[in-house]
């Protein structure tokens, strides 16, 4: 084991390789508060990537409701049962990662989903789970609540599949940080998919490997957002590169939400690995439920979130707005506008859209518009 | 061809050690084979009737707990290894306890499966039995249960581990495009990774056996070609395989090599690092008079 700088944790931690960090560092926000779990992400990644036999089963991406819908099943409370209570010292982490937690013989502290954890993604999961009092809707807060988490590969800095390969079969390209897993190499072992935290690392039981998001590096290598950010119909998403705390820009749109602002915040940083998938927090879920799953700091994302000033609230509207990644981004007046590296403008976004007023009577026509396209 | 008779011998160290033996058995014991000259094939069926009149040795079996993965669990005990040659090729079987058949391809299911490893060179200095050296390799021959299945005419389709699953459309069986043309054979191809980039592991298989070179811990690669071959059936109390494979280049008769025997029980799991295992064991291919 190596000592390696998690800043997720504020802290060293012990990781099975060196710290080596990509030339970038390929991340991505998502705005939990936007997503509508219309699956239209899911189903971009399923057919572009995993039509193929023995990939029936795989959701490289999906999009699960919280706190009662996981794929596969209980992947995160699994794991955070075998990993037991743990604490935080404001925004130093005191407890343990999966590699300092792993048992005699293992890697990482990790559990394997059977075929059954796999079967039934979303079914029951939007079903209310108890009965609503009367009245509970206008009571001024949610009597019972729930988000949708959309989830990818985190493309971690400290991936926990490719620290339990005994082949060395995943690697992180050192161009963008993506964690790519070599299917010339792979032999089934499945070390990956049960030390991955987050299980977004699959088995093809047809050709015997296992599999995995590849954030659609060919897209990255032209400049693009992956498919399942350009499909969103909520444009709930941002594709990009982050910086390091100590070198964060704030013309990048990712390091400006997760280091300047502090808004976007990762999934279970606890675990360890540096995940590199950050989230608008959910506003109206529980802080306590908030904190365990995105780390401390969530009421601070949450406030600043809900009175957004006009930069933030620009920089959100630039999410979805292209399909070309935007590495940086400025705001002038009423516009955001997402830049090249050079400056070139890719996207100008208006800070509010016009709002236009079309009145059910057609005057010309003297019809009405109603349910007419 | 060698007309004469032929005997393999494989005997085990006394570090491995025999449990199971009685004390009135010799710690090293020698494993006769007769062979017919060349006109005899070895046989290639566990089942063969042949194998009976084969001296059985037990080979005691260890876990893995060198690197991680380890294993930390003692699950198989012992395999019983008979060997014959042909002065060619010599024909390895393994006999071993294992409640329950581990065969099908799935998310955390694993295969029963045994390995055979020699060194690559016959020299007294061998190689580190677990995987060999960076400059002293090791050659692996790799049988596995669920590639036993699929030579047996298991197909490789959701439906042949799930008979009432209905996948909705494969993209490369669209109705446009021709079966079995040029096109469509790529474009499945495409869509299995593994297969479009010829991993060995991928299949379709011909054989349930795979060749493999060892340069220590996590370095296993495919052998250029397989030309091992061999065949597992269940017996009553578990696995019989037997594996054939060239003899080491240079092991001529009455000369000694080294081997060693790994066996995975996929119901515990057993996968990769993650096995049952025997040190090296000396291994003496003998002419008889």
């Amino acid at each position: 084991m190596a000592r390696v700088k998690n800043w997720q944790l504020g802290r060293e931690m012990s990781y099975w390789y060196p710290e080596s960090r990509p030339k970038k560092q390929f991340a991505a926000i998502f705005d939990t508060n936007k997503c509508i779990a219309c699956q239209t992400c899911t189903l971009a990644c399923k057919t572009t990537w995993t039509s193929g036999r023995g990939q029936e089963y795989m959701l490289w991406n999906n999009v699960e409701t919280k706190p009662y819908g996981f794929y596969p099943l209980g992947w995160d409370v699994k794991l955070l049962a075998e990993l037991g209570s743990q604490q935080w010292n404001g925004s130093v982490y005191e407890g343990r990662t999966v590699f300092e937690a792993a048992r005699p013989g293992e890697r990482a502290l990790g559990w394997r989903p059977g075929e059954q954890d796999y079967a039934h993604p979303n079914v029951g999961e939007d079903d209310c789970a108890g009965n609503i009092d009367k009245g509970a809707a206008f009571a001024g807060v949610h009597m019972a609540w729930f988000f949708y988490l959309a989830r990818i590969c985190n493309h971690c800095t400290y991936p926990a599949c490719l620290a339990s390969c005994p082949r060395g079969s995943i690697y992180k390209r050192p161009e963008d940080g993506i964690v790519v897993l070599d299917q010339s190499r792979c032999r089934g072992y499945q070390e990956c998919v049960k030390a991955c935290p987050y299980k977004k690392v699959f088995y093809n039981p047809m050709t015997g490997t296992s599999e995995k998001c590849i954030a659609c590096y060919p897209k990255i290598e032209k400049g693009l957002q992956p498919q399942c950010f350009v499909n969103c119909i909520g444009k709930i998403r941002l594709a990009g590169f982050i910086s390091q705390p100590e070198d964060a820009n704030p013309d990048n749109p990712i390091d400006y939400l997760v280091h300047v602002r502090k808004l976007a915040k990762p999934l279970f940083p606890q675990l360890g690995l540096e995940p590199n998938v950050y989230y608008l927090p959910p506003v109206h879920v529980p802080t306590q439920f908030s904190q365990q799953m995105f780390g401390p700091g969530v009421e601070h994302a949450v406030r600043e979130y809900m009175h957004a000033d006009a930069d933030l609230a620009g920089l959100l509207g630039l999410f979805g707005s292209t399909e070309q990644i935007v590495p940086r981004w400025k705001r002038t007046g009423d516009f955001v506008y997402g830049l090249a590296e050079d400056g070139t403008e890719l996207v100008k976004v208006p800070l509010r859209e016009p709002i236009h007023e079309r009145l059910a009577l057609d005057p010309k026509f003297d019809v009405m518009r109603t349910n007419c396209p | 061809m060698k007309s004469s008779r032929i005997v393999l011998v494989v005997s085990l160290t006394a570090a491995v050690g025999l449990p199971g033996c009685s004390q009135s058995q010799p710690i090293v014991a020698p494993v006769e084979v007769v062979v017919q000259p060349s006109t005899v094939e070895l046989p290639d069926d566990p089942l063969d009737a042949r194998w009976d009149s084969v001296v059985a040795f037990p080979a005691a079996l260890i876990p893995q707990d060198m690197v991680e993965p380890r294993q930390l669990r003692v699950s198989t005990r012992e395999v019983r290894v008979r060997a014959l040659s042909d002065g060619v090729r010599v024909a390895f079987r393994l006999e071993w306890s294992d409640a329950t058949r581990d065969d099908m391809p799935m998310p955390a299911a694993f295969t029963d499966a045994c390995a055979i490893q020699l060194p690559a060179a016959i020299s007294a200095d061998v190689p580190a039995p677990q995987m060999g050296e960076p400059d002293r390799s090791v050659e692996i021959t790799l049988w596995r249960a669920s590639w036993q299945a699929t030579v047996d005419g298991r197909g490789d389709t959701i439906q042949d581990i799930h008979p009432n699953a209905v996948p909705d459309h494969y993209p490369f069986e669209a109705a446009s495009l021709e079966s079995g043309s040029d096109i469509q054979r790529a474009m499945q191809q495409r869509y299995a990774p593994a297969r479009a980039l010829d991993n060995p592991m991928s299949g379709p298989r011909e054989q349930p056996v795979e060749d493999l070179i060892g340069h220590g811990p996590g370095t296993l690669a495919p052998a250029a070609t397989t030309s091992s071959t061999g065949r597992g059936k269940r017996v009553a109390d578990g696995w019989a395989v037997v594996v054939t494979r060239r003899l080491p280049e240079g092991l001529a008769s009455g000369k000694r090599t080294q081997v060693a025997f790994a066996i995975w029980e996929g119901g515990s799991e057993e996968v990769g690092a993650r096995k049952m295992r025997t040190g090296w064991a000396p291994l003496l291919l003998e002419v008889k008079p």
